[in-house]
């Protein structure tokens, strides 16, 4: 597989998230999957079987570190335990990279376990670049930071997320995950458009991709990772990598996940159309469903590791 | 790049990054609403504002209001760390049914909002939040101490129950280094066998329960259909909860076993233990000879024990 430099990093190509309802289909199948994607946060405190299985899957496959608790938007002191177990997991399993994403995720030392929203001003800006600066120093890696979907927009930001990403990435050095769907989903939210936002970001930043399906109210989107990609985020998706040059790519699905063998399915039907389409364009009408006007799905960032009991 | 243009009224009165923080915080994680959240004293002291102005800090698109766009948020909250919760405490919901879990659960999250990076210790102290909610607790903060067993025990010994089973599963384990087995007990010479201790395995939990659990967790895990078997009558129960081959194991004790292993755990001498178990139970010493035999065949195959502690080391 070609390298292309992102950091010095390679193109591990299309890669899973590893969730424990698959644990067990992984180690007796070893699928073909060219990497995987595993949630720091499930792994960096286990002494039980979850750490044992990504020790395993590290030996097999190639692995990216991804976090949702380092919070590095927050104005709350940064979390030298977090980050030291980080560390240990990270020297652990030798990850290719460490990620996390471009938010906060509680202040006053409570934890909302959400991916929140920053105003994008001087200020939060300098706050970020500096705390990127201590865990960068940290971890002796530099980070890649992911841009989450979002919902509102702040009266007092003063620059797009796309100049707050792309002066982030300048000031500190760190990796950009650039997350398709959520450019596509946060778009939508703040009535822009996303194809400028994927213009406008620092290709040669770019590290890793995610693709994810998401949930359509009509009058706004919520990042769900619970289906199918949809065309337009397809369409997204080739405009960033005929940009990149193509880089390293996640299916994520984090909500009503299906058995192994339909995921995996996915991921080579993905492949297929990747090599198939990429980089010629792809034509496309269909867009995502609007969804049943109901009970409102909410983000799913996160997930539990539930026991495994005889 | 074109993004939506800034407000320079709102830009030149912006509040510091933390502020805006514990602001949005306190609105999105009120229990009563986005509404109520911005009335409350808590964010009207960091940012006085009606709930009809929400405009001043978050702008509004083409289809949503302020308020809806940060209710996406709200709503969030407490949905996803309520699935969290019961995901941690399976038979629990089941036994209460989805309504009332939740119910429960929504109170422990305002009593108890997490505060850790991760959500392996969301549920930490929920058993807690039950014996402190209790609604049959006393006047002097205690649960009556004349009254049988009821309804509320059972909810906290079951929470009791899972969430050992949760510390077990991720914890310290085994897998990876020796446990005592019969033949290293078998070669304790006789002079020495009163004096030594039994070390335990880090895994090896004693729970001492009001109600026989370890049946009904089994009923309700093996239900298919999310039936809840009848539930058990009031009868102390004991269980160790370990983990051998990264699977969590359960094991129902007498007693005896319980009081011993107890004893052995917190350190004692192997004589002191029995002694102290002895005691407690009216087994004859034949008998008692018979029963602790086989324990401890049993419980070296189940690998309870991790060293011998010689008397030099006893402390």
């Amino acid at each position: 597989m070609p390298e292309t430099a992102r950091l010095g990093l390679p193109n591990l190509g299309l890669g899973l998230g590893l969730r424990s309802v698959h644990f067990s289909h992984i180690l007796e199948h070893w699928p073909e999957v060219d990497w995987f994607e595993v949630i720091s946060e499930n792994f960096m405190d286990s002494q039980g079987r979850p750490r044992r299985i990504v020790e395993q899957i590290a030996e097999r496959y190639p692995v990216v570190m991804h976090g949702v608790s380092l919070s590095i938007g927050s104005t709350d002191p940064l979390n030298f335990d977090y980050l030291r177990k980080l560390k240990s997991l990270a020297e652990s399993i030798a990850p290719k990279w460490v990620s996390d994403h471009i938010c906060w995720t509680g202040v006053a030392a409570k934890n909302t376990h959400d991916l929140l929203p920053i105003p994008f001003t001087e200020e939060t800006l300098q706050h970020v670049i500096e705390r990127v600066h201590v865990v960068q120093d940290y971890m002796e890696r530099p980070l890649v930071l992911e841009n989450p979907s979002s919902y509102v927009e702040f009266q007092g930001s003063t620059m797009g997320e796309a100049e707050f990403i792309s002066r982030l990435a300048d000031e500190t050095g760190c990796g950009l995950l650039l997350d398709v769907n959520n450019v596509y989903v946060s778009s939508f939210n703040h009535d822009l458009d996303p194809a400028e936002f994927i213009r406008a970001v620092p290709h040669d930043r770019i590290v890793q991709f995610h693709l994810a399906g998401h949930t359509n109210y009509t009058t706004h989107l919520i990042d769900t990772h619970d289906g199918h990609v949809i065309d337009p985020v397809w369409e997204l998706y080739h405009l960033a990598h005929q940009l990149t040059g193509g880089v390293s790519t996640l299916l994520e699905w984090d909500a009503s996940i299906p058995p192994f063998p339909e995921l995996h399915e996915e991921v080579l039907k993905a492949k297929h159309f990747m090599k198939k389409h990429l980089p010629a364009a792809r034509s496309t009408e269909s867009t995502s469903m609007a969804a049943d006007m109901g009970e409102e799905s909410s983000p799913h960032p996160l997930h539990y590791v539930s026991a495994e009991v005889e | 790049m074109k993004h939506n243009l800034p407000n320079p009224a709102a830009v030149q009165s912006w509040p510091d990054l933390s502020v805006v923080q514990r602001w949005f915080q306190s609105v999105v994680t009120h229990p009563d609403g986005v509404e109520a959240g911005v009335e409350s004293p808590e964010a009207s002291e960091l940012v006085p504002l009606t709930r009809g102005e929400l405009e001043v800090m978050i702008t509004r698109s083409k289809r949503v209001s302020a308020r809806d766009r940060i209710a996406i948020y709200a709503n969030a909250y407490y949905a996803r760390l309520l699935e969290c919760i019961g995901e941690s405490y399976p038979v629990l919901k089941q036994t209460l049914g989805e309504e009332a879990f939740n119910g429960l659960a929504f109170g422990y999250l305002q009593h108890y909002p997490s505060r850790s990076y991760t959500l392996g210790h969301l549920g930490d102290r929920f058993a807690d939040y039950l014996n402190e909610t209790r609604p049959d607790k006393t006047d002097d903060g205690g649960a009556d101490g004349e009254r049988a067993p009821a309804w509320p025990d059972f909810l906290i010994d079951l929470a009791k129950l899972e969430w050992t089973i949760a510390l077990v599963y991720d914890g310290p384990g085994i897998e990876e280094t020796p446990t005592l087995s019969a033949e290293q007990i078998g070669s304790i010479t006789a002079d020495t066998w009163p004096q030594i201790g039994l070390r335990t395995v880090p895994c090896l939990h004693l729970l001492k329960l009001n109600f026989p659990l370890n049946i009904y967790y089994t009923e309700v895990r093996k239900a298919t259909d999310g039936a809840i078997p009848p539930l058990p009558a009031a009868k102390e129960s004991y269980i160790a909860v370990t983990r051998r081959d990264y699977i969590v194991r359960r094991h129902d004790l007498s007693p005896l076993q319980y009081l011993l292993l107890q004893a052995l755990q917190n350190g004692a001498t192997l004589d002191d233990a029995i002694a102290n178990a002895a005691a407690n139970n009216e087994l004859s010493e034949e008998a008692l000879v018979v029963a602790l035999t086989q324990s401890f065949s049993d419980w070296t195959r189940m690998k309870f024990f991790e060293t011998v502690v010689y008397p030099e080391f006893m402390g």
